[in-house]
């Protein structure tokens, strides 16, 4: 046995364990898709696209397309402006507290989202952080909404995309090189010119592929839009979850979970090939 | 007052000590090499100058006025990294006009310096290349054109050819020291290799532990070292542990050297193995040089000379031959003679 070969079979446990618990799900959903919903509400088998027909032509799918978009981009681009800095810092530090304070950025990725929502609630409510301390600060006299609506989900969305976020600019800072920041400022360029000729361009190819995630990650997020959106806003994901348990209309939630899957594997084709033209 | 000055420089880390005390006097047009091993705070007191390391204590003064504390952008040095730093992204015509363009310097203008400047390393025809896609050699010429083309009052080598070939390296050595000359640029050259410092520069720092050991011409640092250090980090040395005799004189193999030697401690005499001869046993030697007796060990062909190693009753030193000269067959017993003048006494180092 040759020595690759012999590293591939390493790899059988893995792929054998993505086919059955990925793979063949999908394919499920797939096969769901094109089943039909009877007079009764029961699932009915059939390869039909009645389904999609249905999906397609109602103009509620194209609203959540939008408002799933719409989130996804303020969301991510929010966390790529607050990632960015903390990513450079830890990037670039030689604190002995560099470690601890990687570990504490990206923390909020070991809590579950549903604590972290709750944590949200207590500093976004009425009676909030933010509200009590505004209040008392006298710049407002009503409490500010800033949950249970868009607000709210833009927020709670940008931090719990955040750490993965930070993680994937570190990992794409390759090019970055203290020495090509010297070299700049020794050719006469001040720091801000520095940062917007060498430390901006040459962090493009990582702010994409963390745009990517950040925005990937955002398409699908449930328990964020679910939770701080207070049944006031609507995306693909939370639709989804509502058509496969609420309505228990699985084939609508199938073709549906179908639509978002395609458009991402879309949207993440295209920051492909912007990251990998920015490398150049 | 000299063109560059550097008083009293001091950098110190959480627990050490990069540069103790460094102080050096540069004129106009001087190529001075910084000359050291690594760790001997050669390359903090060159990002010193540059303004990309504070100070802890002393001063920078450049053409009479101070800028200790002046930011790095402000300096107009031309720093050329060990690795070059050529920005990836960019093309080498942008590379080399970055300076300039950061000085605000018309289009048209640039376009003509940075062709000129490409023209003196012999890159015309290569601007709109990547660096990458560049041998390591045009980079260096690359890093070397950007730092020249801003007109740089100080040009700034760090350990530039030790990422080159050693015939390569050889090339690079010889035209930067031409365009030096010919441009009569000020350039402080920081290595470890002591054939860069000997051929590039007028004046060679020798820096051991933070400080300047020695300063002087090829020459002096050669033939003249002024410490133990020196003597054994410039060239090759044998290392000839003496002793003294009642008048104080040195005891090398049983035979007395009237050379001047450390009053008290003990100590060794540096001598270089190519001042030294090898003579049949009864042949006499004139006053001024020293003789003692051993039998040859084994000789080595080295290309250019043969080395030939004598164990003698204190020990074994190297005499250098010119090859062609027949060496003397192992198991010989021959004197060995150089002149006393070449004879470097150095106290033995406390452990």
């Amino acid at each position: 046995m040759t020595g690759s070969t012999r590293l591939n079979l390493l790899v059988l446990p893995a792929v054998l364990f993505l086919l059955a618990v990925y793979v063949w799900p999908t394919l499920g959903l797939f096969r769901n898709a094109f089943n039909e919903v009877g007079p009764t509400g029961a699932m009915v088998e059939a390869w039909s696209l009645k389904t999609g027909a249905e999906v397609f032509a109602d103009g509620f799918t194209f609203e959540l397309t939008l408002n799933s978009l719409w989130l996804s981009l303020t969301s991510t681009l929010i966390a790529l402006v607050l990632s960015y800095p903390v990513s450079l810092f830890l990037f670039r530090t030689n604190s002995r507290f560099r470690g601890l304070l990687a570990v504490i950025a990206i923390m909020p990725m070991l809590i579950s989202g549903v604590v972290r929502v709750f944590g949200w609630l207590a500093i976004l409510g009425d009676r909030g952080l933010v509200n009590t301390l505004a209040q008392s600060l006298g710049l407002i006299s009503t409490p500010m909404r800033l949950v249970f609506n868009w607000t709210g989900v833009t927020i709670g969305l940008a931090e719990s995309i955040m750490p993965y976020m930070i993680l994937a600019l570190l990992a794409g800072f390759g090019q970055l090189d203290r020495t090509l920041e010297e070299a700049s400022r020794s050719l006469g360029a001040t720091p801000f010119r520095t940062f917007l000729r060498v430390t901006l361009p040459l962090s493009l190819p990582a702010l994409a592929l963390a745009a990517g995630l950040g925005f990937v990650l955002s398409m699908s997020a449930y328990i964020t839009p679910k939770l701080l959106g207070g049944g006031r806003v609507f995306v693909l994901a939370t639709e989804i979850f509502e058509q496969a348990t609420t309505n228990t209309n699985w084939p609508v939630a199938a073709m549906l979970a179908i639509y978002t899957l395609g458009l991402l594997l879309l949207l993440l084709a295209i920051s492909n090939i912007a990251a990998r033209r920015l490398q150049r | 007052m000299s063109y560059l000055e550097l008083s009293g420089l001091q950098k110190r880390y959480r627990d050490s000590v990069a540069v103790d005390d460094v102080s050096l006097s540069v004129e106009q047009g001087e190529a001075v090499a910084l000359l050291g091993p690594s760790g001997c705070g050669k390359t903090t007191t060159l990002r010193m100058l540059a303004g990309l390391v504070d100070p802890d204590r002393g001063a920078i003064r450049l053409d009479g006025a101070e800028i200790t504390r002046l930011p790095a952008h402000k300096r107009n040095m031309g720093y050329v990294f060990q690795s070059y730093a050529l920005f990836p992204h960019l093309s080498v015509a942008r590379n080399v006009g970055f300076g300039l363009e950061e000085r605000g310097v018309g289009k048209p203008e640039i376009a003509r310096q940075v062709e000129e400047a490409l023209a003196l390393v012999r890159l015309a025809g290569l601007d709109q290349r990547r660096p990458r896609e560049l041998s390591g050699g045009q980079q260096q010429r690359v890093a070397l054109a950007r730092s020249l083309v801003i007109r740089p009052s100080v040009l700034l080598l760090d350990e530039s050819l030790s990422n080159l070939d050693a015939k390569l390296r050889d090339t690079m050595r010889h035209e930067i020291r031409s365009i030096q000359r010919s441009l009569g640029i000020t350039t402080l050259f920081v290595t470890h290799d002591q054939v860069e410092a000997l051929t590039m520069c007028d004046r060679i720092a020798v820096m051991d532990r933070g400080r300047i050991a020695q300063i002087g011409s090829a020459e002096d640092i050669y033939e003249r070292p002024a410490t133990r250090f020196v003597a054994s980090f410039v060239g090759r040395s044998n290392v000839l542990p003496a002793t003294r005799d009642a008048e104080g004189r040195a005891v090398l193999w049983g035979e007395t050297l009237p050379v001047a030697v450390p009053a008290s401690g003990e100590f060794d005499l540096f001598v270089r193995p190519q001042r030294m001869r090898i003579l049949p046993v009864s042949e006499p030697v004139s006053p001024g040089m020293a003789r003692v007796h051993g039998r040859v060990l084994r000789s080595v062909f080295v290309g250019d000379h043969v080395e030939v190693l004598i164990e003698g009753v204190g020990g074994q030193l190297t005499v250098e031959m010119q090859s062609g000269s027949a060496a003397p067959a192992e198991g010989t017993e021959v004197a060995v003679a150089w002149p006393l003048s070449d004879t470097l006494p150095f106290a033995r180092e406390a452990a």
